[in-house]
């Protein structure tokens, strides 16, 4: 089993901090137009809010695995609900690498590999580098295509 | 390449006319507001203009928008000024549908629309050709993809030995072999009594180990009944006037309410007057605006029993017709079929396309012993009424269902697994979760309002063992031979028979609550489309050690399905399933 690049989570961190951020722009609109917040709250709320996040990018960076096996892409993922899941490679339609202006200020990028099924459709390995993930991608589309035996639908 | 029925050119004619004239006028006297230098009365001059050119447009749209059947792909070429063109290969084709409105039937029209897997519209939509124009694409559609087909499996068959591999095992005797018995012995109104394929079908799950799949496929290429429009076409199914009737009543239509709450908004004055006097002889308010408490509360609860009624009144009168005259036939390796009383839908389906099997019946139909059957595919029909799937049977014994199903999909007759009683406890939590939130609610409400004992609304929490008893006893998992079988939901139950080879992610999820309780949710994927109601099947609650059984078990299985097929080139479904 593999586990994402740690810097990954350095970027869920940031994310997660940009959230808290919001949620204190968020409240100091409350309290300028509809309540008020006391400062102190507001604090509170968004260092609350931050910890909470790191603590929560941490364990999801503890939890994400994934591996090539033999006939499927599994992954293993999720802080509330775990999941496990099997791509088989019969199933991929097609394979991408993608990487955000986030992503790339601290040098990741994600493969998304497509299936032709409703509820996970797409799944996102994220925090790979970017070499990592070309290769990973590289693997899947050998593999779809050696496994393909019709349509894939 | 051809055109559409002359008539389209008036249509579109008719539509782009008066949508620019709509355009013009209103563009005109939005600048004549802005600016001066435009008068608004020029909307008498404007007006005309946007007609003629719409009109024109309309027209030129006609004559510029081109189908045409070329050997390996449907081609639509259409657009005035930015020209676009489409070629669909036969075999990227999910399902190919007729729809007839009344003014079209009246005109002899018909709309044609071409679905492929994936992408949220439909591919190509023909507005409008001929009747037999509709007929003969729907077949030259049909023939060129068995054509097709055919090649593909000319060049892929060097060893065709390992056919029939899937012969079901059908000395594994039904455990309602008894229900399949007596629904044998209720069968004198079977759609096709000339036909004893059907009949005869049931003796055969009783212990003899004929093969599923034989009795029916000989003695049925008889020609079709005086009914067929294409010339090679068997009728399998039709509902027949007792099944059509309790289907309208027992089937409930969210849609009915949304349409009545529309109807509400669009004449609201008129429906509320409507209401107060329906309410007046029970003691409602004389007028609106000067009643007392009471009569408030008898008008509420009269405009809510009637407009439940209503609601239902709609939704059985919208069921009726739309599944009036439904019947169901095979031409070639296509399912047909046809409905509608006012509007007439037919459409194809080939069988390869087929996802899954669904059963349900709403919990009237069980106690009355029906149930329905689904076919879902890949393709998006947007006026389908759920998603991707498609009604086979809409309503019939529960017993002939379950017979029609096992032939259908060679299933055997499944033997449901249930949940631990762990998953029993998670209902009962969660239910009393939420009637302690509507506890909650009646004293927010009784806060701020005159209310008083809102501690009543504790009531609710009887309502929570059976409610969590009754989820748990409809679920029920069965891992077959060539199928995944999952049964869920008491107010609609479904149960889904997945083949393995139509899997297409397996999923095993558990949430902090069932990780305490060591239990697990799998999530089987097929490509069907998504939906809102139509959710993909999912096992839930059983034991993790369970979920991952299944889980390997259905890759494992997945992988052997599909080498099997890629040998024996089966499409592992039996058309002639009834």
């Amino acid at each position: 089993m593999e586990s994402l690049h740690p810097r990954v989570r350095l970027l869920w961190i940031a994310q997660e901090a940009l959230a808290a951020i919001a949620l204190g722009v968020g409240l100091a609109a409350v309290d300028r137009w509809l309540v008020d917040v006391p400062t102190v709250a507001l604090g509170v709320v968004v260092a609350l809010g931050f910890v909470l996040g790191v603590a929560y990018a941490v364990r999801r960076y503890g939890v994400w695995r994934f591996e090539i096996e033999s006939d499927a892409l599994y992954l293993e993922r999720g802080v509330v609900t775990f999941v496990e899941t099997a791509v088989p490679f019969v199933r991929v339609q097609h394979v991408d690498t993608q990487f955000g202006p986030v992503e790339r200020v601290f040098g990741l990028s994600s493969v998304v590999v497509y299936t032709a099924g409703s509820r996970n459709a797409d799944v996102r390995i994220p925090g790979l580098t970017p070499e990592r993930a070309e290769r990973i991608q590289d693997t899947l589309r050998q593999l779809a295509t050696e496994s393909d035996a019709t349509d894939a639908v | 390449m051809n055109r559409l029925h002359p008539l389209s050119a008036a249509a579109y004619a008719l539509q782009y006319g008066f949508l620019w004239l709509s355009v013009a006028s209103i563009l005109t006297l939005l600048l004549g507001g802005i600016f001066d230098a435009i008068e608004s009365a020029w909307v008498s001059l404007a007006a005309p203009v946007g007609l003629v050119a719409g009109a024109a447009y309309g027209i030129a749209y006609y004559y510029r928008f081109e189908y045409g059947i070329t050997p390996d792909t449907f081609d639509v070429a259409s657009g005035v000024l930015a020209r676009r063109s489409r070629e669909i290969p036969y075999e990227r084709i999910q399902n190919v549908d007729v729809r007839q409105g009344v003014f079209q039937r009246l005109l002899g029209l018909a709309v044609v629309s071409i679905e492929t897997a994936g992408g949220g519209s439909t591919e190509a939509a023909l507005n409008f050709v001929s009747e037999s124009e509709a007929t003969r694409l729907q077949h030259q559609i049909r023939t060129r993809t068995a054509e097709v087909k055919d090649r593909r499996r000319g060049r892929g068959r060097p060893d065709a030995s390992a056919a029939d591999e899937r012969s079901p095992a059908t000395d594994e005797a039904s455990s309602d072999a008894e229900t399949e018995r007596t629904s044998a012995a209720t069968d004198p109104d079977e759609p096709a009594p000339d036909d004893d394929g059907p009949t005869a079908e049931p003796d055969s799950t009783d212990g003899t180990t004929t093969s599923d799949s034989d009795p029916v496929s000989d003695g049925r290429d008889r020609v079709a009944g005086p009914d067929s429009r294409g010339p090679r076409r068997e009728q399998l199914f039709a509902l027949e006037a007792r099944e059509l009737l309790l289907y309208s009543f027992t089937s409930f239509r969210p849609a009915a309410a949304a349409a009545l709450l529309g109807l509400f908004f669009f004449a609201t004055d008129l429906a509320i007057d409507l209401l107060v006097s329906a309410a007046r002889p029970f003691g409602g308010p004389a007028n609106l605006g000067e009643g007392s408490p009471t009569s408030y509360g008898i008008l509420t609860v009269v405009s809510v029993v009637n407009g439940v009624v209503t609601a239902y009144v709609l939704s059985v009168v919208y069921t009726f017709a739309a599944y009036y005259d439904f019947r169901l036939g095979r031409a070639g390796g296509d399912f047909v079929y046809e409905r509608g009383l006012l509007q007439r839908y037919s459409g194809s389906i080939p069988v390869e396309k087929v996802q899954s099997v669904t059963v349900t019946a709403n919990p009237l139909q069980r106690l009355i012993g029906y149930a329905g059957l689904w076919v879902e595919t890949a393709g998006y029909g947007p006026e389908s009424d759920s998603g991707g799937s498609q009604s086979a049977v809409p309503l019939a014994d529960q017993g002939r269902v379950h017979r029609f199903t096992e032939t259908l999909t060679g299933v055997e007759s499944p033997r449901f697994r249930s949940p631990p009683t762990t998953a029993l406890r998670r209902y009962l939590a969660r239910y009393a979760i939420v009637a302690a939130l509507v506890v909650a609610a009646a004293f927010a409400v009784a806060q701020f309002t005159p209310l008083e004992r809102w501690y009543l609304a504790a009531v609710v929490f009887v309502a929570v063992p059976p409610a969590a008893y009754l989820k748990y006893v409809n679920l029920g998992y069965y891992v077959g031979e060539g199928h995944l079988v999952v049964r869920r939901g008491f107010w609609k139950r479904k149960t889904t028979v997945i083949p393995y080879y139509r899997i297409q992610t397996v999923s095993t999820r558990r949430t902090v609550f069932q990780r305490r309780l060591g239990l697990a949710s799998l999530v089987v994927d097929t490509a069907s489309s998504r939906s809102f109601f139509w959710t993909s099947p999912t096992i839930y609650d059983v034991d993790l050690k369970d979920a991952r059984d299944v889980h390997g078990t259905g890759r494992k299985r997945l992988q052997t399905a599909l080498r099997e097929r890629a040998r024996a080139d089966d499409s592992g479904l039996t058309i002639d399933f009834t």
